[in-house]
């Protein structure tokens, strides 16, 4: 058996899997940073990224365009996250309980809209999706190019927005204003922040990212739509942001560890492997708890996590 | 007094059936678009809930372990404590009373309470972990208690393909199943409905002593706000603890009720998502336990009764979720309307007649 998984073969196959396994969940995660940062726990990512992958999918089918599934994906997600915006921000409800109704409600549309398109029993329909690019001259370089540089559009730019994420977060007053709005709304507010719009534009960017994790799932990963698309990646999106203490470049990290972790179990699978891989499986989340308690301790939240802001109370 | 306790009641409950009046009725709007007949679909609803004794059967089988679930997140929720986590409290309750129920070898009265107190304390166990890190390390109960549904999973999933594994079984991930003797009895045997049902409303009778206790008013004190309990002179840090783990002894009881009352073995995927829709449930009664009681029988009936609606309409079964989506974007809303623009109104109404 130990001969089977130390191979240069199979070592590259599982960090080429991890990196297509990595991409749905760092694009979200990515995404729940804006929110997270602006004071918003979306509980309710698993929903918005089952819309963008039937978004993503429907849109592709019908136009036979891919990148205009993505757009699809993307105004999906932002529209789902308008929802939950206004319930956290306008009705000020309560975040955890918001989340779970648009994890519901998204999941339960998404099949809907689905099923009323393509009907209960039909084979699954099916799309031509994101074909690999492999990258001229680097991808001929052994082992590094076929792990990195053999992949499709959309894994090259989730990485690519890692950067992007960073710099509008670190380097830009939009940046800057949603930091303040988490961190203190009532001095962003005294400073003539408007707190309320800059916590919609946060969610909905958060939407356009899960949008495209989810389009990722339907259009480059398959090139199909299932119920279960999606089962529990925007959950997992979350704990990544926790892991990544709100931080692009750490929930890249976070993201190829529970990446890793899946894609072990695949591979070890396939080479009917007899290692109880649950333990490896259950890594990230003891993981991510772990992190939570050094965070947790050293205050680093946000300062207004999951508060809403009001600007009548005191 | 008893009249106006009646009315009482009766007024609370007009606020539920409306949100599920709206709820069903855009729905129907979403049944209608997909070009089949909302009436139809929902009197298949209706009869594959209450259709026969079987369906009724049915539906009660699925509302017990809801309502006991719904009955331990709503102690944690009215102390503002956010259990997401029921679904792996089930599932370590399960693990436990399974364990007690196959390899203890003691007389078959003895092996029912424990395995009861064994269910309670494994799903105790799991909600104070994440009670305890909340007071020790100040970490966010809904993310622990959401990982921690997955390490469950993980666990019941190694257990079950490993050393609690059938070897009897032709390596079906599933455990030997329980001794005859060690099955809930059934109330007749064309049905599944198991004595289990008598168990869920005693539970329900005791969360109703529960709220008159005083630590039941400790705990809903406490939940009204920190400065209050301060005053009170309640330990925060304990009670997170106590709460968390009377929370999810209640949803380890609903793993027992569902592994010794239907399955009389573990599976992998034994909780399937009970722990989202008892969320539902709890919020939709309310957080009280009556109210948890009808709307965990609301709900039940729409799961079984959805699956007809697919199979004889052709209505995707998940309307269902949708409904139960919209539900609690309502009470929400609904609470957020009462609380806070309401107050706001009169306030404002108030103040322009005082100055007139």
């Amino acid at each position: 058996m130990w001969d089977d998984i130390l191979t240069t073969g199979f070592l590259v196959s599982v960090l080429a899997a991890t990196i297509r396994l990595a991409t749905p969940i760092l694009f979200t995660s990515l995404g729940a940073i804006y929110g997270q940062r602006s004071g918003i726990l979306n509980l309710g990512l698993e929903g918005t990224m089952t819309i963008g992958a039937v978004c993503a999918f429907i849109v592709a089918f019908f136009t036979n365009s891919l990148f205009l599934g993505l757009l699809g994906a993307v105004l999906g997600g932002i529209l789902f996250s308008v929802i939950m915006a206004w319930l956290s921000v306008t009705m000020k409800a309560n975040q955890v309980i918001a989340g779970t109704a648009m994890t519901i409600l998204g999941v339960g549309l998404s099949a809907f809209i689905y099923r009323a398109i393509f009907g209960i029993k039909s084979l699954p329909a099916q799309i031509e999706s994101f074909q690999q690019i492999r990258i001229p001259l680097l991808s001929d370089i052994p082992i590094v190019g076929k792990i990195f540089f053999d992949h499709n559009l959309l894994i090259y730019f989730a990485f690519l927005l890692v950067v992007i994420t960073w710099f509008v977060l670190e380097k830009t007053v939009f940046g800057l204003k949603i930091k303040a709005v988490g961190e203190h709304p009532r001095a962003a507010d005294s400073k003539g922040i408007n707190v309320a719009k800059v916590r919609y534009q946060s969610l909905m960017i958060e939407g356009a990212y899960a949008g495209l994790g989810g389009a990722f799932m339907s259009i480059a990963y398959m090139n199909s739509f299932t119920d279960s698309i999606i089962t529990g990646r925007g959950f997992i999106a979350v704990a990544v942001v926790v892991f990544a203490r709100w931080h692009p470049t750490r929930a890249m990290w976070g993201a190829l560890l529970y990446g890793l972790a899946s894609a072990l179990q695949i591979r070890l699978q396939a080479i009917g492997a007899e290692i109880p891989n649950q333990f490896l499986l259950m890594l990230p989340y003891v993981l991510t708890i772990i992190v939570l308690i050094g965070v947790s301790k050293k205050a680093e939240f946000p300062g207004a996590y999951t508060l809403p802001y009001s600007r009548m109370e005191r | 007094m008893g009249k106006t306790r009646i009315k009482k009641a009766v007024g609370s409950i007009w606020p539920a059936a409306i949100t599920i009046i709206i709820a069903l009725f855009i729905g129907a709007i979403l049944i209608v678009i997909s070009g089949k007949d909302p009436i139809d679909a929902y009197r298949l609803l209706f009869n594959g809930a209450f259709g026969s004794a079987h369906k009724i059967s049915e539906t009660l089988v699925k509302a017990i372990p809801l309502m006991i679930m719904a009955l331990g997140i709503s102690i944690a929720f009215k102390n503002k404590m956010w259990n997401i986590g029921a679904d792996g409290q089930f599932t370590l309750g399960a693990i436990f009373s399974l364990s007690v129920g196959i390899y203890l070898k003691l007389p078959v009265w003895l092996l029912f309470p424990i395995s009861f107190l064994a269910a309670f304390i494994g799903g105790a166990l799991w909600g104070a972990l994440a009670g305890w890190l909340k007071a020790k390390f100040n970490a966010n109960e809904v993310i622990t208690t959401l990982m921690l549904n997955y390490i469950a999973t993980y666990l019941l999933t190694y257990l079950v393909y490993g050393p609690m594994m059938d070897p009897e079984g032709f390596g079906f991930p599933q455990t030997p199943l329980l001794p005859e003797g060690l099955h809930l009895g059934l109330f007749s045997a064309q049905t599944r409905i198991h004595m289990g049902i008598f168990v869920a409303l005693a539970l329900l009778g005791l969360v109703i002593l529960f709220w008159k206790s005083t630590l039941g008013y400790k705990i809903e004190l406490m939940g009204q706000g920190e400065q209050v309990s301060r005053y009170a002179g309640i330990n925060a840090k304990r009670m997170m603890i106590l709460v968390m783990a009377l929370s999810g002894g209640l949803c380890g009881i609903a793993g027992w009720n569902e592994i010794y009352g239907v399955h009389y073995r573990l599976m992998t995927d034994i909780a399937s998502g009970y722990g989202t829709l008892a969320i539902v449930i709890a919020l939709l009664g309310n957080l009280n336990p009556v109210g948890i009681g009808v709307s965990s029988f609301f709900f039940a009936a729409l799961l079984v009764g959805g699956n007809t609606m697919q199979r004889m309409t052709g209505i995707p079964y998940s309307i269902v979720d949708i409904i139960q989506g919209l539900v609690i974007i309502f009470v929400i809303t609904r609470q957020a309307i009462n609380l806070e623009s309401v107050r706001m109104f009169f306030k404002k109404i108030g103040g322009k007649q005082h100055v007139g």
